[in-house]
């Protein structure tokens, strides 16, 4: 996959989520988006107005998360902040879908929660958190499906506070459920250029991340060798492997684990690495 | 102070002839600096031009070069630290050793661009470089003095804002062991070039300089050092594991690994690692961080055991006089590292050796007390090594020497003379072939693949394959080679990538000089340092390990692994455009500017 860095940048959501982020904090976030030229900024509630106004001439977008990071609250309320938030200036929202109505089948429970907060949303663009790490592959083809037909316009792997990062395997089924029509953001845990190319090649079109820096920094190494790019123990990279039976559903997790007996590349599944 | 600053071109080689005892100073040579630019390449094609085959590395005929390069002493980060570039007793081969504190930037601040030993004193001596004065003055009220004693005496006897690099006792008699100190605890350790010093009976240099330093480009180099101050911040090992823990930050994760080398090698986890972690360091005995000159990260450690303020310990030091003897009392380790500087003895080579002699009583091949996990006598030999006397003159020929005495050349883990540091090569397979290939024998900072293979800088790469590492190894290679002629340190690799060595090194230098060009550069140093050893009979067969890391790890997280440099050795000669031997062809010489000889 040939990318630039200028590519690569425009992919980047530059992300700061922590409860003690400081005004500080996100004055620097935002300086750091437009020195880069990053896709956006993506923060929490509190901070927008002020990320808004310091982005103000720049192309950088301001993205807010909402209901954030559970995603267990009442549909009304996700749709009440995002109308706040968007009010405040935010061009786009990271919502987090109503995981356990997922879980449940209580699909349209899903739905109307994704609707409410795209009817709030006006012209901001909104994606949906899916938390991956909380379901099997049949569950996150579901939700897909369901932000789709709900007029989302990214469904997003994760929140970073789940059991889960991103994945390359995640966002291949991602892309192949929604289509070129949608987008897919990947998040969590993607730290360097390697993962966020893996993971724009599984399909992803925006990454989310606190590193961005770093992954564009480092991506100017890519230059002096093609050494970088080598295969990993397929392990490395898949969801069973960080499967956790403490921040996950015990049937998810088996679930995960299940797949291992199975898998064609079972016999690298051997050392602690 | 002179008001006019100084460019890098207009640095002076200084040379000092302790024999005839006179001292000329002459312009770099305007292509040394374009092909070599400074501290390790300077020295590197210095020696190679002057040195006949073959000489004894501790006669008269010998080098001893200290170096600085075209960043020292400007705002490039970290760049402060200076370069011993020598034919070392150790290895046979040439040899650059470096250190931190703040002796190098005196040395440039005086206009020195190196200073070149030659021949050798009767009489114990110090050189005295006080800005464009040089004075050889008498060293006998030193000599024989531990290192913190001569640096505050020798200070006194010159300025106070004067910086020291000396020997101890170490250097004095001469042992393969011997550092050279600098600020009481950093050191030029590895190679014996403290012994080089001694045989030419240098106690010590003193600078003091006071010129302004000058850049050719001071626009563009103020926006690479603050690009580079930026990355260093946003780094996390830069920013957080250095500064937090220090080098002590790798003992727990290279144990994780099962890659810590316990017990000589025999086995890559240590039980008790937690115990002398950089954790533990940090709750128990650190006191305060150690910035060397220039420096934004501090990885340095000031300590404090047994009512004692001391420098460190370092990873490598807690490794080699801890897990590698099988010791687990960290404030033991602080006092036995102290007891080395102020000796001025390298901690790696000396630990090593020791657990290698560990290893001897343990099978059989030799009788004495020394034994894993205890500390008994140990201190009393590390100072019987620095004064060379009964057993410890033996330790201080190094564990090849030692171990083939007593008829177990396979327990010494070292690669051409030079004992391998903290990383089982087993665990990291290129980390392995940089050890089996560095000029300068078992060394882990001529490739530090640590970073790809163990911290995921600037990714993680599988540190089990073989596959593209001979690639990455000869791009670390070639890098480090030209970090070492700037000269920086090596953690700024964490946070930079090529461009931005490029970038200082052509604002300070007015070059033209982009990221490729740096590592032309590199390759040139790598490869004229090839030609160096080769000249001194060294062959394909030096680019080896022991024969323990052909024997699989018996448990842990690297167990089942070997080395694999039968597989990765050819690659690696290929990409260089060396030959089946390991001989770099008449081509690749002519391309880099390297003068043929053959």
């Amino acid at each position: 996959m040939v990318i630039t860095m200028e590519e690569l940048a425009q992919t980047i959501d530059h992300t700061v989520l922590k409860p003690e982020t400081t005004r500080n904090k996100v004055k620097q976030l935002c300086e750091e988006a437009m020195t880069y030229n990053f896709a956006a900024v993506c923060i929490n509630a509190v901070h927008v107005e002020y990320a808004v106004e310091l982005l103000k001439d720049s192309s950088v977008k301001v993205c807010c998360v909402v209901g954030f990071p559970l995603g267990a609250t009442l549909p009304q309320v996700k749709a009440m902040e995002t109308r706040e938030v968007v009010a405040l200036g935010a061009h786009e929202v990271d919502m987090v879908m109503n995981v356990g109505a997922l879980r449940d089948e209580n699909f349209d429970l899903v739905k109307r929660d994704v609707e409410a907060v795209v009817a709030a949303s006006g012209d901001a663009h909104v994606k949906v958190i899916l938390e991956t790490g909380l379901l099997t592959d049949d569950q996150m083809v579901k939700a897909c499906l369901i932000c789709k037909d709900a007029g989302a316009d990214f469904v997003k792997t994760s929140t970073g506070f789940g059991p889960m990062g991103a994945t390359p395997h995640d966002v291949r089924i991602m892309r192949e459920t929604v289509g070129k029509s949608m987008g897919v953001k990947a998040a969590g845990g993607i730290r360097t250029f390697k993962e966020a190319l893996r993971i724009i090649d599984a399909g992803a079109n925006r990454i989310g991340t606190s590193s961005g820096i770093g992954i564009i920094e480092d991506y100017r190494w890519a230059q002096y060798s093609d050494s970088w790019m080598q295969p990993d123990k397929p392990c490395w990279t898949c969801p069973s492997r960080m499967a956790n039976i403490a921040k996950q559903p015990k049937e998810v997790y088996l679930w995960y684990k299940q797949r291992c007996l199975t898998c064609p590349d079972k016999e690298h599944n051997v050392f602690t690495d | 102070m002179s008001n006019t600053s100084q460019l890098y071109s207009d640095a002076d080689l200084l040379y000092v002839s302790l024999s005839d005892r006179t001292v000329t100073r002459k312009p770099i040579p305007e292509d040394l600096y374009k092909d070599y630019l400074g501290g390790r390449g300077l020295g590197v094609k210095l020696l190679y031009d002057n040195l006949a085959p073959g000489i004894d590395p501790l006669s008269p005929d010998n080098w001893l070069i200290f170096a600085v390069g075209p960043s020292t002493a400007t705002s490039v980060p970290t760049a402060g630290r200076f370069v011993v570039i020598t034919k070392s007793p150790a290895t046979g081969g040439v040899f650059d050793s470096h250190a931190g504190g703040y002796f190098g930037a005196q040395l440039r601040r005086a206009g020195i661009a190196a200073v070149i030993i030659t021949g050798a004193s009767t009489s114990p001596v110090y050189l005295w470089i006080n800005d464009d004065q040089v004075e050889i003055r008498d060293a006998s009220k030193v000599w024989g003095k531990d290192t913190d004693v001569t640096t505050d005496e020798l200070i006194k006897a010159t300025d106070e804002k004067a910086q020291v690099a000396c020997i101890g006792p170490a250097g004095e008699n001469m042992i393969n062991l011997a550092a050279i100190m600098t600020d009481k605890h950093r050191a030029a350790g590895r190679g014996g070039v403290g012994a080089v010093m001694g045989s030419k009976k240098l106690k010590a240099i003193v600078a003091r300089g006071t010129k302004k330093i000058g850049v050719v480009d001071p626009e563009k180099l103020s926006t690479a050092v603050k690009r580079a101050r930026l990355l260093i911040k946003k780094n996390g090992i830069t920013s957080k594991a250095l500064p937090v823990y220090g080098t002590p930050v790798l003992v727990n994760v290279v144990n994780e690994l099962g890659m810590l080398p316990t017990h000589n090698f025999q086995e890559g986890t240590f039980n008790d690692a937690d115990g002398v972690s950089g954790e533990k360091l940090l709750e128990r005995l650190s006191r305060k961080n150690y910035n060397c000159y220039g420096c934004p990260i501090g990885c340095g450690r000031m300590s404090r055991a047994r009512g004692k303020d001391v420098g460190g310990p370092e990873f490598e030091s807690i490794w080699s006089l801890g897990p590698q003897c099988g010791i687990n009392d960290l404030e033991w380790i602080a006092i036995a590292n102290d007891k080395c500087n102020l000796l001025g003895i390298d901690t790696i080579s000396v630990g090593s050796t020791i657990g290698c002699v560990m290893e001897l009583v343990q099978r059989g091949k030799l009788e004495h007390s020394l034994k894993f996990g205890d500390t008994t006598g140990i201190l009393e030999m590390i100072e019987d090594i620095a004064h060379a006397r009964g057993l410890g003159a033996e330790l201080g020929k190094g564990s090849k020497i030692i171990a083939k005495q007593y008829g177990a050349p396979e327990l010494a883990m070292q690669v051409k003379g030079l004992e391998i540091p903290a990383y089982d090569p087993r665990g990291v397979q290129g980390h392995a072939l940089g050890y089996a290939t560095s000029n300068r024998g078992g060394c882990h900072l001529r490739s530090y693949l640590i970073g790809p293979e163990v911290m995921g800088s600037p990714v993680l790469v599988d540190r089990d394959s073989t596959d593209g590492k001979a690639d990455l190894v000869i791009l670390y290679q070639n890098l480090s080679a030209a970090m070492d002629s700037m000269v920086v340190c090596r953690f700024t690799n964490f946070a930079w990538t090529v461009d931005d060595y490029a970038d200082m090194v052509a604002a300070c230098t007015g070059l033209s000089i982009d990221g490729k060009e740096l590592l032309k550069i590199g390759s040139r140093i790598w490869n004229l340092e090839r030609m160096f050893n080769i000249r001194e009979g060294f062959t394909k067969s030096d680019d080896a390990l022991p024969p323990r890391f052909s024997t699989p790890l018996p448990e842990g997280a690297s167990r089942n692994r070997v080395a694999q440099i039968d597989v990765m050795l050819p690659e690696y000669y290929s990409l260089r455009g060396w030959d089946k031997e390991g001989n770099p062809s008449s081509k690749l010489l002519k391309e880099l500017n390297i003068p043929i000889e053959r």
